[in-house]
């Protein structure tokens, strides 16, 4: 008897996961259904006014034709691999960089107090004004770009980092040391799991905003990326290839996005 | 009484050295730094021609173009867009994610495409924005709200999930009706919430403000960082990264205060 409930519970159970799954991708689908259904109604009405009428390519349909080309003729792997090289290292550096100066400054209180307003001061200078600089400090283009992606996301990940450390109770030091460990061990046995967390909602944070500096950044000097695809084809004046590039910008940002959610999920030891 | 102003004199004491003394010795340090990369600069003749960037020069720029009202009128022109674009975020980003907080389905059906949009890079609406404004001081008002509404959206939704369900009974059963509610228990439950949204979406609107004014318009910090890139007055350009990065840093301080005085929740 006692079984055969448990098996009935079980299933019970299976089937609302697969209900709410389904809810999900119900609603999911209802969500980009309606916007798309928005995106199709503003193509119609730029093509319906003849002012407008030049810049129907910008509706769905134009623009879904547009994207066998532009994938057959490698212009969007290009610019996704030329933005995803320069944002790869970017964000590699602002990590590097960024995490021991978060745990300098959730360890050490001086070394806090310090840097605090000047980092402050540094982290609100938005970061395209440094561009003139960069480009005259960095031989290449590639660098100044990458300088400019690194400057952007450093700061999140070091305060995030910080903060994460601050949470942290003191007595765990204390016991670590006493069972003889290390500060090779405290960092790596205590310090890192404990903030990963932290230090990932930091690097989700990063990523938004090197994701929102590199397509200006492309803008200017160099002739690959996606910033520089949409320069492209607006001078050339091919809607179609502009809006299926500004749905790549959107759908890989989604992607790194969701992985870096997921990664947080992953390392939170905080209750649900 | 001896105690008390014993007890007040060692906090007016940190207060000085915590507020005071270590954000002046933290600067003079980077403006250390700064003059040190100066003095490189001028060492080394192959890039004596970039010394404008160094320390001095920078500082002898500052109060002729601080006189000549050349600072005060980018940054009106910043300004403006800059609050306007905000504002316009707020006021469409609130009631929004008062909506998602609210109501799940509206949170699930949106979720997919709010997504989308919110990792479309801001910049790449350029182009279409620009044909859409007749003006480009509207485009970069589009921009900067663009940007901005995602943190005041989501901010706004975690915070109102966050409010304790039995609040809203208790306030039906006083017999509020749905303005008094989102009077009197909603917008005090979640004004904490909705000005740490706000500090995100100033930061962000002021990563996007500066490359929006690159293009097109000829006023504004960005117009100003490009014009002195342009007529090579080097010591023009660090003068007006230093205004970028003291007004961001005094916008960013207001809007802190803001966020720890409507917080009700402990030591946040």
């Amino acid at each position: 008897m006692a079984a055969e409930i448990s098996t009935t519970q079980t299933s019970s159970a299976a089937v609302d996961v697969i209900v709410m799954v389904l809810r999900r991708l119900v609603f999911s689908a209802l969500g980009l259904g309606i916007l798309f259904a928005l995106w199709w109604f503003g193509g119609w009405l730029l093509e319906s006014n003849p002012a407008t009428m030049s810049f129907a390519d910008f509706g769905p349909f134009p623009t879904i034709d547009a994207v066998p080309y532009m994938v057959q003729s490698g212009t969007l792997f290009d610019a996704s691999q030329a933005s995803g090289y320069r944002l790869a290292v970017g964000l590699l550096l602002a990590i590097a960089t960024g995490i021991p100066v978060g745990i300098l400054m959730g360890r050490s209180n001086v070394f806090r107090k310090l840097s605090n307003t000047p980092f402050q001061f540094l982290r609100m200078v938005s970061p395209l004004s440094w561009e003139p600089i960069a480009v005259i400090a960095m031989p290449t283009w590639d660098q100044a770009i990458i300088f400019l992606i690194s400057m952007a996301a450093v700061w999140p990940v070091a305060f995030a980092t910080a903060a994460g450390l601050a949470k942290l109770d003191r007595a765990w030091f204390k016991v670590a040391r006493n069972l003889g460990a290390s500060w090779w061990d405290i960092l790596k046995e205590i310090i890192l799991p404990a903030i990963a967390f932290d230090v990932m909602t930091g690097i989700r944070l990063a990523l938004g905003v090197a994701w929102i500096v590199i397509v200006p950044a492309e803008f200017l000097g160099i002739t690959s990326g996606l910033g520089y695809t949409i320069q492209d084809s607006r001078e050339n004046l091919m809607y179609a290839d502009l809006a299926v590039t500004i749905l790549t910008i959107g759908i890989i940002g989604f992607l790194m996005d969701g992985i870096c959610q997921a990664l947080i999920k992953r390392f939170s030891w905080h209750r649900n | 009484m001896i105690e008390n102003a014993q007890e007040s004199e060692s906090f007016v004491k940190t207060w000085l050295i915590d507020r005071i003394a270590y954000p002046v010795v933290g600067f003079a340090i980077l403006i250390g730094l700064w003059a040190i990369g100066g003095w490189f600069l001028e060492a080394n003749p192959a890039t004596s021609s970039f010394v404008k960037f160094g320390l001095v020069p920078t500082l002898k720029v500052v109060p002729g173009l601080i006189e000549s009202g050349y600072v005060a009128e980018h940054v009106i022109a910043s300004g403006y867009r800059l609050l306007i674009g905000l504002f316009l975020a707020i006021l469409i980003g609130v009631p929004i994610g008062i909506a998602l907080g609210l109501s799940k389905i509206t949170e699930q059906v949106t979720n997919e495409p709010f997504q989308l949009l919110r990792m479309v890079s801001p910049l790449s609406w350029m182009p279409i924005v620009v044909f859409v404004f007749p003006k480009w001081d509207q485009a970069i008002i589009f921009l900067i709200a663009v940007a901005a509404i995602w943190p005041v959206i989501y901010a706004t939704a975690a915070g109102l999930k966050k409010v304790d369900p039995a609040w809203f009974k208790v306030s039906r059963n006083l017999g509020a009706n749905f303005y008094k509610m989102l009077a009197q228990v909603i917008f005090p439950a979640i004004a904490f919430d909705i000005f740490t949204g706000i500090r995100l979406a100033l930061g962000i609107a002021w990563v996007v403000l500066v490359p929006a004014e690159l293009l097109g318009v000829s006023s504004g910090l960005g117009y100003a960082i490009k014009d002195a890139r342009e007529t090579m007055a080097y010591d023009h350009l660090t003068a007006m990264v230093v205004v970028i990065g003291i007004i961001g840093f005094t916008l960013d301080t207001i809007v802190g205060v803001l966020v720890k005085k409507y917080s009700w929740q402990k030591d946040v």
